[in-house]
């Protein structure tokens, strides 16, 4: 959503073509995203001209303010729904940075990974915005990523096992 | 107006901007290098979305108020005390993902 690919557009800015193909996923609620996306990478197609990339769409896995136990229900449905997509595509590199989405993705890949199907690590960069305090998404991943990345100090200090690089977007 | 595409054309313009605590307006902003205050409506935020708004006046990039305070703020200012926002390191993800990677 919004903001969030905004920013994840800004990490992926400086990845060489090593990172390719390149698999979105989005929220089928997301209308803005898609446009973002292809600008981004006709863009760079324009310099790598074998750069590739696909987008798929799955059910938004929790509404904003969604009550926690409706959420457990929703998530694990994005989760099912999720698996053939991960299975498909098989990726070596998840990245995310926290909305409701990625957390059915990645907790998608890890089940794979446990049932040694495929390894996928498992990068999350949390949002700028979050100062002193982890989304939900970040909160749930902290423990199932293989990188956590975090922008400020204070989160540093907070999750001792996060990666601190500064501001990165 | 109410919603458009992109403030961008008019952020360009701009001498001063004043905007709600929204992450991406207080960035698109700082990133101009335009002059921001920022004003929190207490009734209306939830915490999280204040954390941006508060590091960044501790960090002297913008200026910070409430509804009742913004006559105040807006005749006591001093821009010129605002520092410039540095941008953000994307380069630096890349590196970390290549030695991850083993692509150094």
């Amino acid at each position: 959503t919004g903001g969030h690919t905004t920013e994840i557009l800004r990490l992926l800015s400086c990845l060489s073509e090593s990172y390719s193909p390149r698999h979105y996923v989005l929220a089928d609620s997301d209308k803005m995203s898609e446009a973002k996306i292809r600008s981004f990478e006709q863009k760079r197609a324009e310099t790598y001209s074998k750069s590739q990339f696909t987008l798929d769409r799955i059910p938004r896995s929790r509404e904003v303010r969604q009550s926690w136990i409706s959420s457990v229900v929703t998530t694990l449905y994005s989760i099912l729904y999720s698996l053939p997509l991960t299975y498909k595509r098989k990726p070596d590199l998840i990245l995310c940075n926290g909305p409701g989405t990625c957390v059915p993705v990645c907790l998608s890949a890890f089940l794979l990974g446990l049932l040694r199907i495929k390894r996928t690590i498992i990068v999350y960069v949390e949002s700028i915005c979050r100062v002193e305090t982890l989304s939900l998404s970040g909160k749930i991943l902290y423990y199932f990523s293989d990188y956590f990345i975090v922008q400020w100090p204070d989160l540093k200090k907070k999750y001792p096992k996060s990666v601190y690089l500064g501001r990165i977007v | 107006f109410r919603f458009k595409d992109s403030l961008a054309e008019d952020l360009q313009r701009a001498d001063l901007v004043i905007s709600h605590a929204g992450a991406g307006s207080c960035l698109e902003t700082l990133e101009k290098g335009k002059p921001l205050i920022v004003v929190i409506n207490d009734k209306l935020m939830d915490n999280h979305q204040l954390e941006l708004a508060k590091q960044l006046h501790r960090d002297g990039y913008v200026l910070y108020c409430n509804c009742s305070t913004l006559v105040e703020t807006l005749q006591s200012m001093d821009l010129s005390a605002l520092k410039p926002f540095p941008p953000g390191q994307p380069e630096k993800f890349a590196s970390f993902l290549d030695k991850v990677f083993g692509l150094q």
